[in-house]
């Protein structure tokens, strides 16, 4: 059955081990900034995971001209498949919750693809705030 | 229906090219003006390959892959000594015409030796014509740009040579250039391409570029999505999704 991304906040500390997992195993060397999962501190010691929410009705999958986004049937996921991408970069303004990331000098957007139905980012949290069920 | 590449038998569909099915298939045919969501248009001949058939009487032709229907039967070779002078031959031209690409330098080297027969001409251009930019601006929309002049004299331009109107600034032809030619000059407020000035939209939160004026006039005016979605940054949307998160559930 198909699995679904779970984040649970009040499990969160902050420590952005989620953000280290991801930039390192998507092959951005590290750099938090092009992590597909960000922590944002809401409040006093309050923390939240904001990734791709696989929308339903994606805007990103509406705007993109050459039907490059496509939703993974067997994972959830909506994957760019950079084959098809002529690096418009439309997606990344259209999303209204900001989880599509696009640079010119890279020619295709990034975004979370639950990394093929087992995150990196679930594995590597300490303290169980991320899930997958 | 079953062709035959590099010995190989696959089963290819009525209608695909010979390029669809190696890549389908993960056979290497190197390409510099193939993108698999424009139509193809055999500009950079790299893509050669040999074809023949046994009801061809030993007769052998070089087609580019990117154009040439598969038909039952069909035996290609990708590799072959006829396919490698070709390609060769090829890139050698395009390494005349800008030597200072990489990623022609790079096809060159895998093709087997590098032959300088030609003189090479840096005069700081690195298009090949291959016209993915014009493709791909075609694609969006717009026709901005488009191929000027014959032979030789042949270029990309916008029309008669000036700011094109039609340009938004999208990017896209910088993006998919295979030599990295199209130059695209930005700071925090403006973008220059096609030596028109664009101005971006600033993010309300932050200050942060979004997308050019323009761009987003095009988006709301083609794509069905409501206009604030373009005035705010990705990470000023995030954090502001994070605290509405958070009320929710607290």
């Amino acid at each position: 059955m198909q699995k679904t991304f779970v984040v649970i906040p009040r499990n969160c500390t902050g420590c952005r081990t989620c953000e280290l997992a991801c930039s390192m195993i998507k092959g951005t060397e590290g750099v938090f900034a092009r992590s597909r999962i960000n922590i944002y501190k809401v409040g006093d010691e309050r923390y939240m995971q904001m990734t791709c929410l696989q929308c339903v009705e994606a805007a990103c999958v509406k705007v993109c001209p050459t039907e490059a986004l496509v939703r993974n049937e067997l994972t959830g996921a909506i994957e760019v498949d950079e084959e098809r991408c002529v690096g418009c970069g439309l997606c990344e303004p259209a999303c209204p919750f900001g989880h599509m990331h696009f640079e010119l000098n890279e020619g295709v957007p990034v975004k979370c693809d639950l990394c093929g139905g087992d995150p990196t980012c679930v594995k590597f949290c300490p303290h169980g705030a991320l899930e997958m069920k | 229906m079953y062709i035959y590449i590099d010995g190989k038998k696959i089963s290819a569909k009525d209608g695909e090219s010979i390029l669809e099915v190696a890549n389908r298939n993960e056979i290497y045919i190197p390409t510099l003006c193939h993108h698999e969501a424009l139509d193809d248009v055999g500009a950079c001949r790299v893509c050669m390959v040999e074809i023949t058939h046994k009801d061809w009487g030993g007769w052998r032709n070089l087609v580019t892959a990117c154009l040439y229907p598969v038909e039952e039967g069909l035996v290609i070779s990708t590799s072959s000594e006829a396919v490698r002078r070709s390609r060769g031959t090829t890139l050698d031209l395009l390494m005349a015409r800008c030597p200072t690409s990489d990623v022609i330098r790079w096809m060159a080297e895998e093709n087997g030796e590098i032959s300088v027969r030609y003189e090479q001409i840096d005069d700081g251009s690195k298009c090949i014509m291959c016209s993915l930019c014009v493709r791909a601006c075609e694609r969006m929309g717009c026709n901005a740009i488009g191929t000027v002049g014959r032979g030789h004299d042949k270029k990309i331009a916008p029309p008669f040579f000036e700011n094109p109107e039609n340009c938004i600034g999208c990017g896209a032809c910088a993006a998919i250039c295979p030599t990295g030619h199209i130059e695209v000059n930005d700071t925090r407020t403006t973008r220059e391409i096609w030596d028109k000035k664009f101005n971006f939209v600033a993010c309300e939160g932050c200050g942060e570029p979004v997308l050019t004026e323009e761009y987003r006039d095009y988006a709301i005016a083609n794509r069905d999505l409501p206009a604030d979605y373009y005035t705010t940054c990705s990470a000023c949307k995030k954090k502001k999704l994070a605290s509405h998160f958070d009320k929710v559930g607290s």
